[in-house]
């Protein structure tokens, strides 16, 4: 039992070892190639002062085609990606437009009220002819009359 | 036109097996770079003429190498070596052989592309420019460390060009009475109108001259006129 506990112990530390030696070649990575970008900087300052180049090659800048073409890459997606994003931002306004349309379409009243121009023989309202209208609405009091009619225009029923 | 040459002899060698003589335009002098060359930031450049002429001596006998995608350097396979160097009007030719035996992919590649299709690219070292500030860089001073073949799209200049056998290697062995040692000898000349003719073999004036200057110097070696 102890000698198991001791091999856990011991795993456990080897381990911890083992993350903290990863630790540590990451952070000298990271060092090392700071290091190599300031000694880099350094030159060039230096370079640039002196008007000194090391070493020269009439080839095309291959890197620096590269970087560009990168670039130019990065751009085109993002051109894309935006692209993207204003065709659905469109789309999702055509849509909300569409449905405030189709909102504004539909003619709804007040169950009651729909009721009673059921009873009085108008079942559909999407169209009401004035005549019928007043003629089903002929047994209403007049405040009654004024109140369907207010509801009837406020659903877009009539005109 | 204005002609600055500069060779290094080499003994004659009838049909030796592993030499195949080339002729190339390396670069132009005192005219910007098609493209910005590599290592230099971004910046096209113009290797002025007083440069090119001061850095010929480095460029003899320095390797032409080339790279199997032939887009650029690979300072590892040095198929060949420059031998002469001419600035003539604005083109700095050069002229060399290639270790064709050793190296039958490069006259391969020649025979199977396109005419023209091939240039040359130079590698310069402790090159110095005039303002790194300005949008082309001139280059005052410069040491050639070395060539390469390479599709003339990827040169920074677009008129180098390569060409092989078009012309042979000037090679002083078989003018002289007196056999010359297989040290390479060196001479500079500086020719005036007409003397386009710096890689052309068996001239008759050459000759004459080549000999007396060996009466008169009665050495091996170094020899500048």
């Amino acid at each position: 039992m102890e000698s198991q506990t001791g091999d856990l112990r011991t795993g456990g530390d080897t381990n911890a070892m083992s993350e903290n030696l990863e630790r540590m070649a990451e952070r000298m990575e990271a060092a090392a190639s700071l290091f190599e970008r300031t000694v880099t900087q350094l030159e060039e300052r230096e370079s640039a002062r002196t008007g000194e180049v090391q070493k020269m090659v009439a080839t095309v800048d291959a890197s620096r085609e590269s970087e560009l073409q990168k670039k130019l890459e990065a751009a085109e997606q993002q051109i894309a990606e935006m692209r993207a994003q204003m065709e659905a931002q469109v789309e999702t306004r055509g849509e909300s437009r569409i449905e405030a349309q189709a909102r504004s379409a539909r003619k709804t009243v007040p169950a009651a009220t729909a009721q009673l121009l059921a009873k009085q023989g108008i079942s559909t309202l999407e169209t009401v002819e004035a005549g019928a209208l007043d003629a089903a609405l002929s047994g209403l009091s007049l405040e009654q009359r004024i109140a369907v009619k207010a509801q009837l225009l406020r659903a877009g029923v009539v005109g | 036109m204005k002609l600055e040459a500069m060779a290094v002899m080499l003994p004659d060698v009838a049909s030796h097996p592993n030499r195949a003589p080339f002729t190339g335009v390396l670069t132009l002098v005192d005219e910007p770079s098609t493209k910005p060359p590599s290592g230099a930031r971004g910046h096209r450049v113009i290797l002025t003429r007083a440069a090119a002429l001061e850095a010929l001596p480095s460029l003899l006998g320095m390797a032409v190498d080339y790279a199997p995608s032939w887009d650029g350097h690979d300072a590892r396979r040095k198929c060949g070596i420059i031998t002469q160097a001419d600035v003539e009007g604005t083109r700095l030719r050069v002229a060399g052989y290639l270790y064709s035996k050793d190296f039958p992919e490069v006259e391969r590649q020649m025979q199977q592309c396109a005419s023209g299709a091939m240039g040359m690219s130079w590698e310069l070292a402790d090159a110095h420019v005039e303002d790194m500030r300005a949008e082309v860089w001139t280059l005052t001073r410069a040491t050639f460390t070395g060539a390469a073949i390479l599709l003339r799209d990827k040169a920074a200049y677009r008129d180098t060009s390569f060409a092989l056998g078009a012309a042979r290697c000037r090679t002083f062995a078989a003018r002289s009475a007196n056999p010359e040692p297989a040290a390479a000898a060196r001479t500079h000349r500086n020719f005036r109108d007409g003397a386009g003719a710096a890689f052309r073999m068996n001239e008759k004036g050459k000759d004459t001259t080549w000999n007396h200057k060996r009466a008169t110097c009665g050495q091996a070696g170094i020899r500048t006129r």
